[in-house]
Protein backbone atom coordinates (compact mmCIF):
# COMPACT_ATOMS: atom_id res chain seq x y z
CA UNK A 1 0.00 0.00 0.00
CA UNK A 2 1.56 3.48 -1.07
CA UNK A 3 2.28 5.57 2.03
CA UNK A 4 0.13 8.80 2.40
CA UNK A 5 2.23 12.15 1.41
CA UNK A 6 2.28 13.96 4.48
CA UNK A 7 3.90 17.79 4.66
CA UNK A 8 6.62 16.68 7.33
CA UNK A 9 7.95 14.12 4.87
CA UNK A 10 9.52 17.11 2.59
CA UNK A 11 11.13 18.86 5.25
CA UNK A 12 13.57 18.13 7.88
CA UNK A 13 12.24 17.27 10.78
CA UNK A 14 14.16 19.71 13.77
CA UNK A 15 12.96 17.98 16.95
CA UNK A 16 13.91 14.44 15.37
CA UNK A 17 16.97 15.70 13.77
CA UNK A 18 18.31 17.32 17.14
CA UNK A 19 17.88 14.64 19.02
CA UNK A 20 19.29 11.95 16.43
CA UNK A 21 22.28 14.37 16.61
CA UNK A 22 22.86 14.84 19.86
CA UNK A 23 22.46 10.94 19.94
CA UNK A 24 25.32 10.35 17.21
CA UNK A 25 27.41 13.38 18.42
CA UNK A 26 31.07 12.23 18.42
CA UNK A 27 33.52 13.30 20.75
CA UNK A 28 36.98 15.01 20.42
CA UNK A 29 36.31 16.54 16.90
CA UNK A 30 40.14 17.83 17.48
CA UNK A 31 41.74 14.39 18.12
CA UNK A 32 39.95 13.21 15.35
CA UNK A 33 40.73 15.64 13.26
CA UNK A 34 44.41 15.54 14.08
CA UNK A 35 44.44 11.52 13.61
CA UNK A 36 43.02 11.58 10.02
CA UNK A 37 45.99 14.13 9.10
CA UNK A 38 48.77 12.02 11.00
CA UNK A 39 47.47 9.01 9.06
CA UNK A 40 47.65 11.10 5.72
CA UNK A 41 50.70 12.30 6.43
CA UNK A 42 51.63 8.55 6.46
CA UNK A 43 52.40 5.70 9.04
CA UNK A 44 55.95 5.12 9.98
CA UNK A 45 57.23 8.27 8.59
CA UNK A 46 56.02 8.16 4.67
CA UNK A 47 53.52 10.47 3.77
CA UNK A 48 51.10 9.55 1.70
CA UNK A 49 51.70 12.31 -0.12
CA UNK A 50 55.67 11.20 -0.74
CA UNK A 51 54.25 8.01 -1.28
CA UNK A 52 51.69 9.49 -4.16
CA UNK A 53 54.87 10.78 -5.91
CA UNK A 54 56.92 8.18 -5.51
CA UNK A 55 54.28 6.09 -7.05
CA UNK A 56 54.47 9.01 -9.96
CA UNK A 57 58.42 8.68 -10.19
CA UNK A 58 58.69 5.13 -10.23
CA UNK A 59 55.68 4.86 -13.19
CA UNK A 60 57.49 7.79 -14.93
CA UNK A 61 60.65 5.87 -14.81
CA UNK A 62 58.86 2.63 -16.19
CA UNK A 63 57.49 4.16 -18.53
CA UNK A 64 60.61 5.50 -19.55
CA UNK A 65 62.14 2.34 -19.53
CA UNK A 66 59.44 0.61 -21.07
CA UNK A 67 59.87 3.18 -24.55
CA UNK A 68 63.70 2.43 -24.53
CA UNK A 69 62.80 -1.02 -24.47
CA UNK A 70 60.54 -0.61 -27.63
CA UNK A 71 62.37 2.10 -29.13
CA UNK A 72 64.72 -0.59 -29.26
CA UNK A 73 63.07 -3.66 -30.53
CA UNK A 74 61.44 -1.17 -33.02
CA UNK A 75 64.64 0.13 -34.19
CA UNK A 76 66.37 -3.30 -35.11
CA UNK A 77 63.17 -3.94 -37.18
CA UNK A 78 63.83 -1.16 -38.67
CA UNK A 79 67.29 -1.94 -40.09
CA UNK A 80 67.96 -2.31 -43.40
CA UNK A 81 66.86 -6.31 -44.20
CA UNK A 82 69.69 -8.59 -44.65
CA UNK A 83 71.56 -7.58 -48.24
CA UNK A 84 72.52 -9.48 -51.69
CA UNK A 85 75.65 -8.73 -50.44
CA UNK A 86 75.49 -10.78 -47.03
CA UNK A 87 74.12 -13.51 -49.27
CA UNK A 88 76.73 -13.56 -51.71
CA UNK A 89 79.23 -13.85 -49.46
CA UNK A 90 78.17 -17.33 -47.90
CA UNK A 91 78.24 -20.48 -49.93
CA UNK A 92 74.95 -21.59 -51.32
CA UNK A 93 74.38 -22.98 -48.62
CA UNK A 94 75.37 -20.89 -46.03
CA UNK A 95 72.90 -18.44 -47.81
CA UNK A 96 69.81 -20.07 -47.38
CA UNK A 97 71.50 -20.02 -43.34
CA UNK A 98 71.87 -16.78 -43.57
CA UNK A 99 68.08 -15.94 -44.36
CA UNK A 100 67.20 -18.28 -41.95
CA UNK A 101 68.92 -17.04 -38.72
CA UNK A 102 68.98 -13.39 -39.48
CA UNK A 103 66.53 -11.63 -36.99
CA UNK A 104 65.80 -9.26 -39.79
CA UNK A 105 63.78 -9.43 -42.32
CA UNK A 106 64.87 -9.94 -45.99
CA UNK A 107 64.26 -7.69 -48.77
CA UNK A 108 63.01 -9.00 -52.36
CA UNK A 109 66.30 -9.98 -53.83
CA UNK A 110 68.07 -12.09 -51.56
CA UNK A 111 64.99 -14.26 -51.65
CA UNK A 112 65.19 -14.31 -55.55
CA UNK A 113 68.80 -14.98 -54.68
CA UNK A 114 68.45 -18.13 -52.60
CA UNK A 115 65.82 -19.46 -55.13
CA UNK A 116 68.66 -19.14 -57.80
CA UNK A 117 70.95 -20.79 -55.77
CA UNK A 118 68.74 -23.60 -55.29
CA UNK A 119 67.90 -24.58 -58.44
CA UNK A 120 71.42 -24.37 -59.94
CA UNK B 1 7.94 21.39 -5.51
CA UNK B 2 11.05 21.58 -4.37
CA UNK B 3 12.02 19.35 -1.46
CA UNK B 4 15.36 20.23 -0.89
CA UNK B 5 15.90 20.99 3.05
CA UNK B 6 17.31 24.55 3.87
CA UNK B 7 20.63 25.37 4.41
CA UNK B 8 19.88 26.56 8.31
CA UNK B 9 17.91 24.29 10.35
CA UNK B 10 15.84 24.89 13.09
CA UNK B 11 17.63 24.24 16.12
CA UNK B 12 20.61 25.41 14.76
CA UNK B 13 21.70 22.39 13.36
CA UNK B 14 22.72 24.19 10.12
CA UNK B 15 23.87 22.66 6.96
CA UNK B 16 27.36 22.74 6.02
CA UNK B 17 27.48 25.72 3.30
CA UNK B 18 28.61 25.14 -0.16
CA UNK B 19 31.10 26.82 -2.14
CA UNK B 20 34.90 26.50 -1.67
CA UNK B 21 34.79 22.84 -1.38
CA UNK B 22 35.51 22.57 -5.06
CA UNK B 23 38.33 24.74 -4.99
CA UNK B 24 39.64 23.15 -1.88
CA UNK B 25 39.45 19.27 -3.36
CA UNK B 26 41.74 21.05 -6.54
CA UNK B 27 44.24 22.08 -4.16
CA UNK B 28 44.38 19.03 -2.39
CA UNK B 29 44.44 17.11 -5.11
CA UNK B 30 47.43 18.93 -6.08
CA UNK B 31 49.12 18.58 -2.97
CA UNK B 32 48.12 21.38 -0.62
CA UNK B 33 47.97 19.88 2.50
CA UNK B 34 45.93 22.69 4.28
CA UNK B 35 43.33 22.82 1.69
CA UNK B 36 42.64 19.15 2.91
CA UNK B 37 42.88 19.71 6.32
CA UNK B 38 40.42 22.70 6.26
CA UNK B 39 38.06 19.65 4.33
CA UNK B 40 38.45 17.32 7.51
CA UNK B 41 37.51 19.52 9.81
CA UNK B 42 34.80 20.64 8.01
CA UNK B 43 33.51 17.45 7.14
CA UNK B 44 34.43 15.35 10.00
CA UNK B 45 31.72 15.66 12.94
CA UNK B 46 29.01 15.04 9.86
CA UNK B 47 31.19 12.11 8.26
CA UNK B 48 31.36 10.53 12.20
CA UNK B 49 27.92 10.84 12.39
CA UNK B 50 26.63 9.12 8.97
CA UNK B 51 29.48 6.47 10.04
CA UNK B 52 28.09 5.94 13.48
CA UNK B 53 24.27 5.38 11.88
CA UNK B 54 25.99 2.20 10.29
CA UNK B 55 28.15 0.69 12.87
CA UNK B 56 26.82 2.12 16.12
CA UNK B 57 29.81 1.69 18.43
CA UNK B 58 31.48 5.01 18.12
CA UNK B 59 35.09 3.68 17.65
CA UNK B 60 33.84 1.98 14.51
CA UNK B 61 32.26 4.90 13.14
CA UNK B 62 35.34 6.63 13.37
CA UNK B 63 38.08 3.83 12.05
CA UNK B 64 35.40 4.02 8.85
CA UNK B 65 35.52 7.75 8.84
CA UNK B 66 39.23 7.84 8.62
CA UNK B 67 39.03 5.08 6.06
CA UNK B 68 37.05 7.21 4.44
CA UNK B 69 38.84 10.61 4.25
CA UNK B 70 42.06 8.83 3.29
CA UNK B 71 40.11 7.28 0.75
CA UNK B 72 38.57 10.15 -0.77
CA UNK B 73 42.13 11.67 -0.49
CA UNK B 74 43.37 9.01 -3.27
CA UNK B 75 40.42 9.37 -5.26
CA UNK B 76 40.18 13.12 -5.34
CA UNK B 77 40.84 12.68 -9.28
CA UNK B 78 37.71 11.26 -9.53
CA UNK B 79 36.01 13.79 -7.74
CA UNK B 80 33.84 16.52 -10.13
CA UNK B 81 33.78 20.13 -8.86
CA UNK B 82 31.12 20.91 -10.77
CA UNK B 83 29.05 18.88 -7.90
CA UNK B 84 28.60 19.71 -4.57
CA UNK B 85 31.71 17.73 -2.37
CA UNK B 86 29.31 16.85 0.24
CA UNK B 87 27.01 13.95 -1.52
CA UNK B 88 30.57 12.72 -2.95
CA UNK B 89 32.20 12.26 0.70
CA UNK B 90 29.13 10.80 2.29
CA UNK B 91 28.78 8.10 -0.46
CA UNK B 92 32.75 7.35 0.50
CA UNK B 93 31.87 7.77 4.29
CA UNK B 94 28.44 5.13 3.61
CA UNK B 95 30.59 2.68 1.57
CA UNK B 96 33.63 2.91 4.11
CA UNK B 97 31.12 2.23 7.30
CA UNK B 98 29.18 -0.62 5.37
CA UNK B 99 32.33 -2.35 3.99
CA UNK B 100 33.45 -2.25 7.23
CA UNK B 101 30.68 -3.39 9.27
CA UNK B 102 30.90 -6.54 6.72
CA UNK B 103 34.64 -7.25 7.22
CA UNK B 104 34.62 -7.78 10.91
CA UNK B 105 32.07 -8.62 13.42
CA UNK B 106 30.84 -5.17 14.74
CA UNK B 107 31.09 -4.83 19.06
CA UNK B 108 27.11 -4.66 19.27
CA UNK B 109 25.77 -1.94 20.80
CA UNK B 110 25.47 -2.13 25.08
CA UNK B 111 22.41 -3.45 25.99
CA UNK B 112 20.21 -1.12 27.11
CA UNK B 113 20.51 -0.90 31.27
CA UNK B 114 17.76 -1.18 32.91
CA UNK B 115 17.57 2.15 33.78
CA UNK B 116 17.48 3.48 30.30
CA UNK B 117 14.59 0.98 29.45
CA UNK B 118 12.01 3.78 29.55
CA UNK B 119 9.75 4.31 32.61
CA UNK B 120 12.78 5.52 34.95
CA UNK B 121 12.58 8.91 36.30
CA UNK B 122 14.47 11.76 34.93
CA UNK B 123 16.85 13.52 37.93
CA UNK B 124 18.20 16.16 35.52
CA UNK B 125 18.59 17.30 32.11
CA UNK B 126 21.12 15.77 31.22
CA UNK B 127 20.47 12.25 32.11
CA UNK B 128 17.26 12.61 30.48
CA UNK B 129 19.15 13.94 27.10
CA UNK B 130 21.70 11.00 27.73
CA UNK B 131 18.62 8.45 28.40
CA UNK B 132 17.23 9.60 24.99
CA UNK B 133 20.32 9.80 23.10
CA UNK B 134 20.79 5.99 24.43
CA UNK B 135 16.97 4.36 23.56
CA UNK B 136 17.20 6.61 20.34
CA UNK B 137 20.90 4.79 19.14
CA UNK B 138 18.58 1.36 19.81
CA UNK B 139 16.19 2.36 17.96
CA UNK B 140 18.15 3.36 15.02
CA UNK B 141 20.02 0.25 15.45
CA UNK B 142 16.79 -1.57 14.75
CA UNK B 143 16.12 -0.20 11.65
CA UNK B 144 17.52 -1.50 8.17
CA UNK B 145 20.96 0.09 7.40
CA UNK B 146 19.94 2.31 4.14
CA UNK B 147 17.26 3.26 6.38
CA UNK B 148 18.83 4.60 9.33
CA UNK B 149 21.52 6.52 6.83
CA UNK B 150 18.52 7.80 5.32
CA UNK B 151 16.74 9.58 8.25
CA UNK B 152 20.29 10.53 9.64
CA UNK B 153 21.41 12.05 6.14
CA UNK B 154 17.90 13.90 5.57
CA UNK B 155 16.85 14.74 9.18
CA UNK B 156 20.58 15.44 10.84
CA UNK B 157 22.57 16.24 7.91
CA UNK B 158 20.29 18.44 6.05
CA UNK B 159 20.45 16.55 2.50
CA UNK B 160 17.64 16.47 0.24
CA UNK B 161 16.29 13.43 -1.13
CA UNK B 162 17.77 13.74 -4.46
CA UNK B 163 21.11 13.84 -2.62
CA UNK B 164 20.37 11.11 -0.73
CA UNK B 165 19.60 8.51 -3.46
CA UNK B 166 22.92 9.90 -4.68
CA UNK B 167 24.64 8.89 -1.88
CA UNK B 168 23.20 5.60 -1.41
CA UNK B 169 23.11 4.87 -5.12
CA UNK B 170 19.00 4.26 -4.74
CA UNK B 171 16.06 6.19 -6.62
CA UNK B 172 14.86 9.20 -5.38
CA UNK B 173 11.21 7.65 -4.32
CA UNK B 174 13.45 5.36 -2.38
CA UNK B 175 15.20 7.39 -0.32
CA UNK B 176 12.18 9.48 0.39
CA UNK B 177 10.34 6.02 1.57
CA UNK B 178 13.40 5.40 3.56
CA UNK B 179 13.25 8.28 5.42
CA UNK B 180 9.50 8.32 5.91
CA UNK B 181 9.75 4.75 7.61
CA UNK B 182 12.49 5.88 9.47
CA UNK B 183 11.12 8.96 10.91
CA UNK B 184 7.87 7.00 11.92
CA UNK B 185 9.24 4.28 13.74
CA UNK B 186 11.90 7.01 16.29
CA UNK B 187 8.86 9.51 16.22
CA UNK B 188 6.79 7.02 18.60
CA UNK B 189 10.11 6.85 20.35
CA UNK B 190 10.37 10.46 20.76
CA UNK B 191 6.73 10.90 21.74
CA UNK B 192 6.81 7.95 24.19
CA UNK B 193 9.90 9.79 25.37
CA UNK B 194 8.08 13.29 26.00
CA UNK B 195 5.07 11.27 27.89
CA UNK B 196 7.19 9.61 29.99
CA UNK B 197 9.12 12.95 30.55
Amino acid sequence: MKEPSLPFDHRPDPELGAALRAALEPGDPAAFVARVLARAEGRGGHATWEILARWARAGIAAAAAAALVAGFAVGRVMQSPTTLDDVMVASASAGANALLSSPRAPDASVVFTSLVERDR
Amino acid sequence: MRTDPPSQLPGGVARIPQGDEAELAARARAGDRAAFGTLVERFAAQARRVARAVLQNPDDADDAAQDAFLSALVKLDQYDPRRPFGPWLMRIVANAATDRRRRRAVRQTEPLAPELAGGASHPDHDAELRVLGERLRVALAQLPERRRLAVVLFDVEGYSHAEIADILGIPEGTARSEVFHARRALRVLLQDWKEEG
